[in-house]
This record gives C-alpha cells, structure tokens and sequence, in this order.
C-alpha cells in the first residue's frame, strides 16, 4: 500500500480523472471530497463487505420456491 | 447443452438461455453464466443458477414486487458496461435470503442484478440510493406486494426462461 502524508485542503490524483481532496478533520472524522468521472462508482468500502456477506448467506438459502411463497401470501 | 445442479439435477438448456455476467457477483467473482429456473408456474420467484458450480443458485425476485415503487438510477457506468441503450432493454432482480428458524425472508434492494434483456448481460450494481435496504423485509412489509405483477416473467419476452418439473420445488 502506497501510504502518503497530506494536509488538509491538499489532494492527490488517481489517474489522470480521479481526484481526492482531504476537506476536514472533526475529532476522528476525516471529511473528504472524490472528483471522478461518472462512470467511476464510488462506495464507502463497507458496502461491498455487507453486500458480499449478503450474497453468501443467499447462496445458502435451501428452501422450496413454493415454500417461500406461502408464507409471503399468507394474510 | 447440459448442466448439473444441486438443486434440480441435471437440466439441459439452450446457449441462448445463458445470462453471462459482465461484472460480478460480489464473492461469486468466478461464477460467469447464470440461467434462471423456476419449478412453480405461479410465483413470482426465480432461481438464479450458476452454470460454473451446481451448489451456487439464488432465489431473485422482480424487485417492483415487494417494493412496488421501486425506482433505482442506474449509473451511467454500468449501463454503458451491459450495452443498455434502451430502457426496455433493462430488467432487475433482488437476491432474496431466506432463513427458516425464524421464518425470516429479506430482498437486496440495494445492490439488484442488473440484466440486459437483449444481450442476457448482467452484472449486480450498487445503488448509490442508500434508502434502499440490503435486508428489505418481505414478510414484514407483505401489504406492499403487487401479487398481480407474480405471472410476469424476469426477462419478459419470449419465455427465455423455463420451468423445471423435476426440481424440488415442484415437489
């Protein structure tokens, strides 16, 4: 990992389109601001773990179709 | 072509029935050709089986279904990486979870299966919307169901997807 020291207000570019600025620092909180292009999707990093974690235990869903669907329609 | 599942044992299907994942699964990164199946004429639920590992299949579900307002934007990169060029060329799916004890079924609206119907692409996308849940509740929030949309088919169309008699399901 490359580890880099910057100031705030200060930014270091990925590539030739992706800009990351460090905007403010509360406490332990780091504001930051990303300039990417559109097609660039930008995720806090938990998301792909809780996203991941979820597609797992899907996988493991072993349940007759029929089964589910009952209970959905039950009134 | 045939193909072995856990599930439903070995089913032959047509090459044009592939769904071929342009992007990935999160944690199913290998898996690239799905094909989905369905036992009961009448639900609105589906599998998704991978064709690379008989053991992997999700139930999806339309999402409009348990959230019938359901209107996600989908980014530009990923429409462009599927080759979506019409809206009519887009259909979603939420991978359901399902857990027995407690009875508890939950929708991932918040990262769908993105599916171009012409080129059967797909790729699961993440929602920049974050009021869109990884766990919705479908028991919780039956009120909400839209039984009536439960005959349409994910892909719509020319039935491209089939109904296994064999499968467990159908018990």
């Amino acid at each position: 990992m490359l580890i880099l020291t910057r100031k705030l207000g200060e930014s270091i570019a990925i590539g030739d389109d992706i800009k990351i600025t460090f905007l403010e620092m509360t406490g332990k909180q780091l504001r930051i601001g990303i300039e990417a292009p559109r097609n660039v999707s930008v995720h806090r990093a938990e998301i792909y773990q809780a996203i991941q974690e979820q597609n797992v235990q899907a996988s493991a869903s072993d349940i007759r179709i029929a089964d589910i669907w009952e209970k959905l329609t039950q009134r | 072509m045939e193909i072995d599942t856990t599930r439903f044992g070995k089913i032959r299907i047509k090459e044009s029935e592939l769904i071929g994942m342009r992007g990935r699964i999160l944690g199913f990164e290998n898996h690239k050709r799905f094909v989905l199946l369905t036992a009961e004429e009448n639900t609105p639920l589906w599998w998704l089986q991978s064709v690379d590992d008989p053991a992997i299949a999700f139930v999806v579900i339309n999402p409009r279904i348990v959230k019938p307002d359901y209107a996600p934007a989908i980014s530009e990169g990923d429409l462009e990486l599927l080759d979506i060029q019409r809206t009519e060329e887009i259909a979603l799916l939420s991978i359901v979870t399902v857990r027995s004890a407690p009875v508890r079924a939950t929708a991932n609206l918040r990262a769908p299966i993105l599916i171009n119907t012409a080129k059967r692409w797909a790729k699961q996308v993440i929602l920049d919307d974050s009021d869109y849940p990884i766990q919705h509740d479908i028991l919780g929030n039956k009120a909400d169901f839209k039984i009536g949309l439960s005959a349409k088919e994910p892909l719509g169309g020319n039935r491209p997807d089939r109904v296994h008699p064999s499968s467990p399901a159908a018990g």
